[in-house]
């Protein structure tokens, strides 16, 4: 097994008198793809926000690659290598798909306004390298075709992918994604799962939240299970999945409901 | 690209000979308006335009590099050209304290706050006679000069506001095709995004508002002592409304726009003349026309032009598709 990459000991996130995450305790090795699953209102997405950054927790602690790092914001949390997406698309809309990805890549660049200014070589250098990267991001995601249209102009399909080209530009060490199947249809679906497949085979652990049981069954190595803010249940999917306290609180449910 | 640069040549070359075409004073003196409109506006669209954020403060500080070069030139006898950086630097000042206070929060309320700031800004200088002499305002204030060089007529202050207006537009040039730029962006674009790919939503809008202010104070100080006199007026909000209508109209995030707004600006200011008052109603019907029909200001209409102009020489250009994000719905 490899080294540990984020544990999360006690986290624990109250609002008002609604604990919306208790006393949950997790642990991501490096290279993995773990999943995070559980009804509506289970707490995932609270705390993937604190994982993020976005969302300070009120107790409980969170490691990433070795340092303390609980309730620092999200943009230091961004620099330590921790990338996202967002359930609801979350893209920079009014910039061409190329646009979005280059300027994505912040924490990877160096040469600032200044470097611009005087047109130094080690700017031009990072320029042109920053324009292969970003297309090879887009290629990745296999929006090489559209880099030049806008964001905002892109196909549904086109910009959740858009939003992981993003998050990939980043160059993260741990890649957080809320949700990415939401609305894909079972074609898109698949492609997705080869898409995460190809993220971790470059070396990205990668953590989701995900309802489409297919995603999550072919993808992930293993899985947590939140309800009402308590991990539940975790392990391989094969097993969690068979839980028979998984499929009461949530499996069971969607059954019915489908 | 190639023809690109072609035409920003014969930009700049026109801009250069512009005052031997003017053939009178009074149309130099509208060149060094337009000019200075050019400054200030493109100072402002860092804000509006890259940060995404509407300032309703930016005349006040175009006011306190005026007030700060005229009294350092007037009371201490300061050569002004020493005291044109200075103004920068003191705006730049004024700009980091209000912008840490007010960048705390954003849209409507950072926009209201900056009112505020820029109405205290107004008031202090109208009050405190001692310094500013009130309503009265500063008169007397000596030219641009520093030994031989000297600024005095329409004509020299032209060139050095054109080559002010030149560095700046190269500095946003600059700006927009550098990481600090394009942090900028993807703060208008997106902050909590931003914030996810390691960018300080704070540090960076504080930046520019930093040398927004910086640029306006230059500006202003340029400004008292072409003028020769000042008075708070120039903090007033008909002066906000004026930056705002330029960057506005001309093409907000662009470095065209705020020229070219400018341009429209002082000619419209000129040519109402006769409408007397009635000119500010004509500019409030030209900026609620641009928000309207032109949201991407004049230059909208030329990118649009180049746009069809492309699809027409192209038949395989693909175009933009029309699926709207989200159809599909949400999840589940």
């Amino acid at each position: 097994m490899n080294a540990e990459i984020l544990s999360v000991t006690g986290l624990t996130r109250i609002f008002g008198g609604l604990t919306a995450v208790r006393d949950v305790n997790m642990t991501v090795h490096a290279g993995e793809v773990v999943g995070l699953i559980g009804p509506n209102g289970a707490g995932k997405t609270t705390l993937f926000n604190m994982l993020g950054g976005s969302l300070p927790p009120s107790s409980g602690r969170i490691r990433f690659d070795g340092a303390d790092c609980t309730g620092e914001p999200s943009h230091v949390m961004g620099q330590r290598g921790v990338s996202r997406t967002f359930q609801i698309t979350s893209v920079f809309p009014s910039l061409s798909a190329l646009d979005n990805v280059r300027s994505a890549a912040y924490r990877t660049t160096k040469a600032g306004w200044g470097a611009s200014v005087f047109r130094t070589a080690a700017y031009r250098r990072e320029e042109a390298d920053l324009h292969r990267r970003s297309m090879e991001t887009l290629a990745f995601c296999d929006l090489d075709h559209r880099a030049d249209i806008l964001a905002d102009a892109l196909s549904y399909g086109e910009q959740r992918r858009l939003e992981i080209a993003i998050a990939l530009a980043a160059q993260p060490r741990l890649l957080l994604l809320d949700e990415p199947a939401a609305g894909m249809n079972p074609e898109e679906g698949q492609r997705l799962v080869e898409m995460i497949r190809r993220i971790r085979a470059s070396g990205v652990t990668v953590l989701l939240v995900e309802h489409h049981m297919r995603v999550v069954a072919a993808v992930c190595d293993r899985l947590f299970v939140l309800d009402h803010g308590v991990k539940i249940a975790e392990g391989p999917p094969a097993q969690v999945l068979n839980d028979p306290e998984v499929i009461r609180v949530y499996l069971g449910r969607e059954t019915v409901d489908a | 690209m190639n023809a690109k640069h072609i035409s920003l040549a014969g930009g700049v070359l026109l801009l250069g000979i512009l005052p031997f075409l003017a053939g009178n004073a009074y149309l130099e003196h509208l060149l060094v308006l337009w000019m200075l409109y050019a400054l200030l506006a493109l100072s402002l669209n860092i804000i509006i335009g890259y940060l995404g954020e509407l300032s309703f403060g930016h005349a006040a500080f175009v006011g306190v590099g005026a007030y700060t070069s005229a009294i350092l030139s007037t009371q201490l006898g300061l050569p002004p050209l020493i005291g044109l950086p200075l103004a920068g630097l003191v705006a730049a000042l004024f700009g980091l304290v209000i912008g840490y206070a007010a960048l705390r929060v954003v849209g409507p309320q950072f926009a209201i706050l900056t009112l505020g700031f820029g109405s205290i800004l107004y008031t202090v200088t109208n009050h405190w006679v001692d310094v500013t002499r009130g309503p009265m305002g500063i008169s007397n204030i000596p030219p641009l000069s520093l030994g031989p060089v000297t600024f005095t007529d329409a004509r020299e202050t032209y060139y050095l506001v054109l080559g002010l207006v030149l560095v700046v537009a190269f500095l946003c040039h600059a700006l927009v095709n550098s990481r600090t730029g394009r942090a900028f962006i993807a703060v208008r674009e997106n902050a909590p995004l931003a914030a996810s790919l390691g960018v300080n939503v704070f540090h960076t809008k504080l930046l520019g508002f930093v040398v927004a202010t910086a640029i306006a104070g230059v500006g202003g100080a340029i400004y008292a002592h072409y003028i020769k006199v000042i008075t708070p007026d120039i903090m007033g909000v008909h002066n906000v409304a004026a930056l705002i209508i330029v960057v506005v109209v001309g093409g907000r995030g662009t470095i065209v726009g705020p020229i070219l707004g400018a341009l429209v600006y002082i000619g419209l200011l000129e040519s109402l003349r006769v409408a007397g008052p009635l000119r500010m109603v004509v500019f409030a019907a030209l900026l609620t026309g641009t928000v309207v029909f032109l949201p991407g200001g004049l230059v909208s209409l030329w990118q649009r032009w180049r746009g069809n102009h492309k699809a027409e020489n192209n038949a395989t250009a693909t175009t933009a598709p029309t699926t709207l994000p989200n159809a599909e719905g949400g999840a589940k």
